[in-house]
């Protein structure tokens, strides 16, 4: 979907706008993740979540149900996960931290909430969550490094297109 | 135990090479029963595997691993089923089950270069082959008429015939790197066994870019394709049977193969003529456990020649940036490469080695690097579309010479089913490193002809493992020094032969499928000259 979809929808009664994501993030925050204020939550633990998911993909919409799976995935896999989220959010908000800036200032301080950027990216940008023989997929071709490369790239085991089409200059 | 399948030829192991040397054999009008270790599994529960799998890069995380037939397995954890003696680690990877390991290859089907047969005798270095190129070319153009090679005539192997299908397509990446690269390096379009065209009831190739570790098409040939042809020629298959012995009698002949069904069952097989075609590892491992009063050190091993000369095609590389968009992934993964460095008076100072360059989607890769770095938020994106555009990868494939000591012996320790599992002893001599530096300029030159910055080598004495197992069954024409004579037939046992790139005498830098299957028919031609085909069923 594209991004501007997901702007908010001025016909919304109140009482569902406010549990849209833009309720449960505070002022810095909100600057980072500007579409995706209109997307709708459950609480403030799955705003959270979605919050710092749109921060750490970089990507201002992203799908309801692959959120669902993620976040019921990442949450079983660690107890605590959303009060985690939750308080890297804060912790993102308060001190301003930029999303580049942020892993290397969480492993400099030895943050307890170190691994938790990882576990997100890896879950939305590569559809994998937990590691070792515990490792599970949640997504292949709508994970989102798939999907920011669509315009070019199929993934691996699905079609280029016809024989020869991967002759031509790809853009 | 039981005693139930009787023929006349028993193969062990259903792999590309052992399956269509069974395909020969029955459509020639003999029994053929094939004997594989592994359980049966389909393409298309591969794919879905493969999409499900945490560990894409992994090739062999979408097969089946299958306790009574266990094979190597390294990720997430390394299953200990290979044990590694060094000093070399030797971490090879194979598939146990119907149709084997080229499930998952790149379907390179390169023969060898004339020379190659020659190298003790050229170079003095290695051993010459009992076979010459003249000899096995027909076998070559059989082999590639079977499993529909395209390629194109430049790549320093005569042949007599054309091959059965044109070049397939040349992906862009590839196009600009050979104009690039022209006229300093000729880069050719490998010769495989991919369709151009509809060839044999498979498609041409649609580019899904998984040629490893899974085809979904059959664009390119594998083992269940080899198995499909083997079945309908009237080859009977039984999965699931795990040969661990084979019997023979007071003048040598082999006269039953034992097998463990998942159960631990024993079961009985009989037949006039066995051929081993169960790899480069299992099956030197299976005429090792073969051991009797009679042949103590196992079938086929009194000059204690069995597992010796050991042989892979060890790998360096060189990734890079291009100053172009090029995006490696779209087409085939592995289209191009340079052979001019296959031989050469250098021969005698220095491995030889193709150049080969890969067309495997960056995606995965980048990213998963990216989130290593801690790269997140809008420019997780631009960096992504950066790496997959942009980068490069080449590699060498390296000769490595036959030496008695790198071996696949017996270990104490055993598999899940109580038998002794292979054991490794492997390193990588001077001369093989002596070619990985000499490939440094070239590495240097490509980059410098692609604009590349960010130049990442592989370290010295790095080399990435290709699964080209071959050797350890060695062809020759010397009793005292190989395991098989130039026909593969064991040189003490008249009905044991075997078949695969275990016979392989010398590695080259060709991948092994080719060579092994040329030999393989070469052996079928002198089986059916020799011998005349029995009864058109398997009795049972």
């Amino acid at each position: 979907m594209h991004e501007s979809a997901r702007q908010p929808d001025p016909s919304l009664p109140s009482t569902r706008r406010r549990r849209l994501l833009a309720g449960f993030v505070g002022a810095y925050t909100a600057t980072l993740v500007p579409w995706a204020l209109a997307q709708p939550v459950k609480n403030g633990q799955h705003g959270a979540f979605l919050a710092l998911s749109a921060i750490i993909a970089g990507r201002q919409s992203l799908d309801a149900g692959m959120a669902e799976r993620i976040f019921k995935g990442l949450s079983a896999e660690q107890p605590g996960f959303a009060d985690a989220a939750a308080a890297l959010l804060k912790l993102v908000d308060e001190r301003k931290i930029d999303p580049m800036h942020l892993q290397q200032t969480l492993d400099d301080e030895k943050s307890p909430l170190a691994p938790l950027p990882r576990k997100i990216a890896t879950a939305w940008l590569l559809g994998v969550i937990g590691s070792g023989a515990n490792a599970r997929v949640v997504a292949y071709e709508h994970a989102l490094n798939a999907q920011f490369v669509a315009d070019v790239l199929k993934p691996p085991t699905y079609a280029y297109g016809p024989y020869g089409s991967w002759t031509r200059k790809p853009l | 135990m039981a005693e139930s399948l009787n023929a006349d030829y028993v193969v062990i192991g259903s792999g590309l090479i052992g399956s269509l040397t069974a395909m020969k054999l029955a459509q020639a009008g003999a029994s053929v029963l094939i004997l594989e270790a592994g359980p049966r599994y389909s393409r298309d529960q591969i794919v879905a595997n493969f999409r499900n799998s945490p560990r894409r890069s992994d090739w062999m995380s979408p097969y089946p691993f299958s306790p009574w037939a266990p094979h190597p397995v390294y990720k997430p954890e390394d299953n200990g089923y290979l044990i590694q003696a060094g000093p070399y680690p030797y971490p090879a990877e194979y598939i146990r089950m119907v149709g084997g390991t080229t499930w998952h290859w790149a379907a390179h089907a390169w023969r060898n270069v004339p020379n190659d047969h020659r190298i003790h005798t050229l170079y003095g270095v290695g051993v010459d082959w009992p076979v010459s190129y003249d000899e096995l070319e027909p076998f070559y153009q059989e082999a590639e008429e079977i499993m529909g090679v395209s390629g194109a005539d430049n790549t320093g192997s005569p042949r007599k015939k054309p091959f059965p299908m044109e070049p397939v397509a040349e992906p862009y990446a590839m196009r600009r790197i050979r104009e690039r690269l022209d006229p300093a390096y000729k880069v050719v379009t490998n010769t495989t066994a991919r369709n151009s065209r509809p060839y044999d009831g498979r498609p041409a190739c649609v580019g899904n870019n998984s040629c490893q570790p899974i085809c979904p098409v059959d664009a390119q040939f594998n083992g269940g394709r080899a198995v499909a042809k083997a079945e309908a020629a009237g080859v009977k298959l039984v999965p699931n049977a795990n040969v661990y012995k084979l019997e023979s009698d007071a003048k040598g002949r082999v006269v039953a193969a034992l097998y463990y069904d998942p159960n631990k069952g024993t079961h009985r097989v009989t037949g006039k003529t066995f051929i081993v075609a169960a790899n480069g590892i299992e099956s030197p491992r299976l005429l090792l456990l073969s051991s009797s009063d009679k042949f103590p050190k196992g079938l086929a091993n009194a000059r204690d020649m069995v597992g010796r000369h050991l042989m892979d095609h060890p790998s360096t590389s060189l990734t890079f940036d291009a100053d172009e968009d090029v995006w490696l992934g779209r087409g085939p993964q592995s289209p191009s490469s340079i052979n001019t460095m296959r031989d050469g008076d250098f021969r005698k100072e220095h491995a030889p080695y193709r150049l080969d360059f890969t067309n495997i989607s960056r995606v995965d890769g980048a990213t998963t690097a990216l989130i290593a770095a801690g790269v997140y938020g809008a420019e997780f994106k631009r960096r992504l579309r950066y790496s997959a555009a942009r980068e490069l990868n080449v590699k060498t494939v390296l000769e490595v010479l036959p030496h008695p000591e790198n071996r696949i012996t017996l270990s104490a320790q055993k598999d899940g089913m109580g038998i002794p599992k292979p054991e490794a002893h492997y390193f990588i001599d001077e001369y093989t490193h002596k070619g990985a530096i000499r490939a440094l300029d070239d590495f240097r030159r490509i980059a410098e002809l692609m604009g590349g910055t960010n130049l990442r080598y592989t370290r010295d004495g790095e080399y990435a493992n290709n699964q080209h197992i071959c050797g350890t069954l060695s062809m020759g024409n010397d009793p005292a020094t190989s395991v098989v004579d130039k026909w593969g037939r064991a040189h003490d046992h008249e009905n044991l032969y075997m078949v695969g790139t275990g016979v392989i005498p010398t590695a080259g830098t060709c991948n092994s499928t080719e060579n092994g299957l040329a030999l393989a028919l070469h052996t079928v031609h002198h089986i059916l000259g020799g011998q005349s085909g029995g009864s058109a069923s398997v009795q049972s």
